[in-house]
């Protein structure tokens, strides 16, 4: 069934398909349709889960927690400051090995008050333990819904959906809706080997002493390392029922470029464009989508982008007294290539707090590289369109 | 502390997580308590404030959970009359009603007006075991039929002695039949029947038997009413023409439709006028209420002057009759209204001198008196005429209690708590008494009575001490008798019950979503003032349901599951009866079971008292 819809309401429909049974949320503009799609829902039965209304984000978040320690499907949506007052519990999801799913829509931090689209606030959780996938379209974000359950039951990891502000909450586009029956196939209901019963109670997330934490840690990263190969079988077996697939990494016109765009969210489509532009003009330049942030997909990208002369990161986020960090991130995974096969990356920084990026934008950012011929990578990062 | 193993096996599916190997109810946190949470029940406020003392709250839950019989049962515990104070009781449950302070109170007296239509027909639950003594009851209004049910229940033959042909006093003579069909009535009184109580109709005490002949009875109730209508006391009260409201009543009740002309003045603002006003409307004539203060004051109940009111009645406030005046009439008669009247159904062909207008006096109100209304008294000058054919007088009634012993002559009977008066095993109610004159209070002082009556029997054959716990038979404080209670077979189970009634501040509102109170069908006034029909419709059944819902089922846990869901502890438990258990070895007492109950069902509590 294809149907017009804006982005949040294609998370709400991925988490009705893959019949979450438990969802609690505080409502948050831009996100606040997620969940009032879910609530109606709920309310007349096309779902069957309970929908908790709690008072704030932590709440939410605990609410989630504890309804998947008892191995239930638990869902949450949140955005910016909401993200930002879940931070103590998303690290309690993610030691807790809970998979939960949450959708974020990407909204700057205040202050000042901004609720337009920057990745900093995702960005800001990247230590917590959580999977992290960034959607470029309205299709990509109910497919990658459906899929993060998957993925977080598999692994026991929770997993975050992001979507940018308005350009993709707000923003409708034709998506093509599978029928239940067919997700059931591809998503069973939940199996949790471990859970909280109340019959026979027992403490979860008890102390635990330097003997035994470490472990605890490493096994948590050991989880990590599988999520590359277990998202590729999963997005495989999406593509095998479905016809659609994403990847973690998806290069595009790369294989001659002496210039290649790296990107992520809704900056993606508009580089497509300006790839596309360049590329009748004969210039031979590409484009790398990361989807993945966490866990960093450090082989995937070396691959996309051994022996490129040439990248330029746009980065719609900051760290400050850094820079952007996906240049940053960028720069440590290729660091080890060899020097010859080694490209020099290019850090921008643009578009915070909504600040829109025009294609006029990205040729900005893709001409600056393209006519630096110096062989080694900027200090610092250059930040687009700033006023004096 | 339990220890962790941060460390379980992953081969079989086990993610590593932090989780104690031994079961946590080693840790009995409960000992961490100062305060205890215990499920109390206590009384919700309408049962307090019904004068029958029907345990409302206990219906209307019934009525949520489906179990409409049992509902239905559970009113005829304690009235014997449901249909008729469905459909003519002011209700005053609804004032008390703690709804009230959230949207509006629930509709409780069209609820029970369902229920007591679905207990026409049905007996009610006849006594287990039968007594040797005998009853006289005197008088068969509401308090008498009450009294004579709960006796008959209780197992006492009892006979009712009714001056009228047939029983039901007011509810029969007094209330017109669009407020209240004879069918109803008829259909309830039989049930009290059907239980054995012997009707002995046209007997007037004092005159056809005397009360020495009633000391054949063990014990005896008064309950005459009152239905000597008060007098003017001004000039031309003896004209023909000049009704008292209670004959007027009575009258129509009986099947007469009595001529009373074009124009009818009803002289005062009670229930009584209304009936008056609303009766004369449907006999044709155009009505003016004449009463001496203003809207503010009236006694009478606001549905019912709003009924009149819709149904054409005109008031003319702070007026004062002063005196009628009879032929020859006032010549300023409207002609068209003159020729009309010539043709009309009034034969004024009467040799005797008839009414023709009513001498006003305007009024103006003053400082409040005894009443705490405001007085009214004369203007200067302030005389007026209103033409009329006929004048009702509807100033309030007084007793006749000249068959009682002397001593109980001369104003309002006062009785015990258990009803009974200074002469032993004579008991009274009703309207003799100063209680509000309502049938709800009525049928309350009957129970009361039958209470009494059996409680006197009982210790007189020495199967029952002298002491009895009024505050335990009273439905909270300040409430009614409790029959259930008196006869200890609650069908409805209680924990911990306590005398207590509950206030709309010991709710947790926020459990509760907003929901419009359904209004009764009212047949239009154009229609209903032309005719004897019934006027107000009730609800219809799922409205009435509905409304059943919209209770808070204020004190009474009825097993909603909010305290099981909100306890942090996972310490309450479901038990098989519904009701719930609380783990205190691991209650740490936080009380949010007690702030987050919708009912006020659970109370906080010092630890180790």
């Amino acid at each position: 069934m294809k149907k017009v819809i804006v982005g949040n309401h294609a998370v709400s429909w991925g988490v009705s398909l893959a019949r979450a049974e438990v969802i609690a949320a505080y409502p948050i503009t831009p996100q606040t349709q997620i969940v009032e799609e879910l609530a109606e829902m709920c309310d007349d039965g096309r779902l069957a889960a309970k929908f908790i209304k709690v008072e704030s984000e932590h709440s939410a978040m605990a609410a989630c927690i504890g309804a998947s320690a008892t191995g239930v499907r638990a869902f949450t949506a949140t955005s910016s400051q909401g993200l930002l007052l879940m931070h103590e519990l998303l690290h309690w999801a993610g030691l807790g090995r809970l998979p939960i799913v949450m959708a974020d829509i990407n909204r700057a931090v205040a202050p000042g008050w901004n609720i337009w689209t920057d990745q900093n606030d995702t960005l800001a959780q990247r230590d917590t333990g959580w999977v992290q996938l960034y959607c470029e379209n309205n299709q990509e974000v109910l497919d990658t819904t459906i899929q993060a359950f998957a993925l977080a039951e598999k692994l026991s990891l929770p997993v975050m959906i992001v979507l940018d502000a308005f350009f993709l909450s707000h923003t409708s586009e034709p998506v093509d809706i599978p029928s239940p029956a067919e997700v059931d196939a591809f998503l069973p209901r939940r199996d949790a080997a471990l859970k909280l019963d109340t019959r026979d109670p027992h403490a979860f997330g008890a102390l635990t002493t330097p003997a035994v934490y470490m472990e605890m840690r490493k096994r948590q990263q050991e989880a990590f390392d599988q999520v590359p190969e277990t998202l590729r079988l999963i997005d495989a077996d999406w593509d095998r029922r479905f016809g659609r697939s994403w990847g973690a990494v998806e290069s595009y016109r790369t294989s001659d470029a002496d210039t290649v765009l790296v990107t992520s969210g809704t900056i993606t489509s508009t580089a497509r464009y300006v790839i596309n532009e360049r590329r009748e003009r004969g210039e031979k330049v590409g484009l790398v989508k990361i989807k993945m942030f966490r866990p960093f997909p450090t082989e995937p990208l070396r691959r996309a982008l051994a022996g490129i002369p040439k990248v330029a990161v746009l980065d719609r986020n900051i760290s400050p007294g850094h820079g952007g960090i996906f240049a940053e991130e960028l720069r440590s995974a290729l660091y080890d290539l060899p020097s010859a096969r080694r490209p020099r990356v290019d850090g921008y920084v643009l578009g915070l707090g909504g600040r829109d990026v025009t294609p006029e934008v990205i040729g900005e950012c893709l001409d600056a590289t393209r006519g630096n011929d110096s062989s080694a990578n900027a200090r610092e990062d250059l930040w687009v369109g700033v006023k004096p | 502390m339990a220890e962790s193993k941060a460390v379980l096996d992953i081969a079989h599916g086990v993610p590593p997580v932090s989780v104690s190997q031994t079961s946590t109810r080693v840790n009995k946190t409960g000992s961490w308590k100062y305060i205890r949470p215990l499920y109390r029940d206590r009384v919700a406020p309408c049962n307090q404030g019904c004068p029958v003392g029907i345990d409302i709250e206990g219906y209307m839950n019934l009525l949520r959970e489906g179990r409409v019989d049992e509902a239905r049962d559970l009113v005829l515990r304690e009235n014997p009359l449901p249909a008729t104070t469905g459909r003519v009781c002011y209700h005053p449950c609804e004032s008390s009603c703690n709804r009230a302070s959230f949207d509006q109170p629930v509709a409780i007296h069209a609820v029970e007006r369902m229920l007591g239509d679905l207990a026409l027909g049905k007996s009610a639950a006849p006594a287990l075991a039968k007594r040797a003594e005998t009853v006289g009851v005197i008088g068969s209004g509401p308090a008498g039929l009450a009294c004579a049910y709960h006796l008959a229940r209780l197992g006492y033959g009892v006979t009712v002695y009714e001056a009228e042909r047939e029983p039901g006093g007011v509810l029969r003579w007094g209330i017109p039949e669009y407020r209240l069909p004879k069918a109803i009535l008829a259909s309830e009184v039989g049930r009290i029947r059907d239980l054995g109580v012997t009707f002995r109709t046209s007997t007037h005490v004092g005159r056809d038997v005397t009360l020495a002949e009633l000391g054949l009875h063990d014990a005896v109730f008064a309950a005459t009413g009152v239905h000597k209508s008060r007098e003017l006391g001004i000039p031309g009260e003896t004209l023909t023409g000049v009704w008292r409201g209670l004959d007027l009543l009575r009258a129509v009740n009986a099947g007469e439709r009595p001529q009373l002309g074009k124009r009818v003045v009803v002289v005062g603002g009670g229930n009584t006028a209304m009936d008056c006003a609303r009766t004369a409307l449907r006999l044709g004539a155009e009505v003016t209420v004449l009463y001496r203060r203003s809207r503010a004051e009236m006694p009478a109940n606001h549905e019912e002057v709003e009924a009149a009111l819709h149904e054409g009645a005109r008031f003319s406030f702070l007026t004062l009759p002063i005196e009628v005046t009879g032929d020859p009439r006032e010549v300023d008669v409207d002609p068209l209204r003159a020729i009309e009247d010539t043709f009309g159904q009034f034969d004024r062909s009467s040799e005797e001198p008839r009414v023709s207008a009513v001498l006003c006096a305007r009024m103006e109100l003053g400082e409040p008196d005894a009443s705490g209304r405001r007085a009214p008294r004369r203007i200067e000058h302030g005389e007026f005429r209103i033409v009329c054919d006929t004048v009702v007088t509807a100033l309030g009634e007084e007793a006749e209690t000249d068959y009682l012993p002397t001593e109980l002559h001369g104003g309002a009977i006062r009785v015990t708590a258990l009803g009974e008066t200074s002469r032993t095993a004579l008991f009274a109610g009703g309207d003799l008494l100063e209680e509000p004159h309502t049938v709800a209070f009525a049928l309350g002082s009957g129970k009361r009575a039958a209470i009494g009556i059996d409680h006197y029997l009982r210790m007189k054959a020495g199967e029952a001490g002298a002491e009895v716990e009024l505050g335990e038979l009273k439905l909270g404080p300040e409430g009614n008798l409790s029959m259930t209670r008196w006869r200890a077979d609650d069908p409805v189970a209680r924990v911990n019950p306590v005398n207590e009634v509950v206030k709309v501040t010991d709710l947790n509102l926020s459990q509760f979503g907003h929901a419009r109170r359904a209004e009764d069908v009212l047949r239009p006034a154009w229609e209903t003032r032309h005719d004897f029909l019934e006027a107000n419709l009730g609800l219809p059944r799922e409205d009435a349901m509905a409304e059943a819902r919209r209770c808070f089922n204020c004190a009474v846990c009825n097993g909603c599951e909010v305290c099981l869901i909100f306890c942090p502890d996972v310490s309450i438990s479901r038990r098989d009866d519904g009701k719930f258990d609380i783990a205190y070895d691991y209650c740490k007492g936080c009380g949010l079971c007690a702030a987050e109950c919708p009912r006020g069902a659970i109370t906080m509590t010092r630890e180790g008292l």
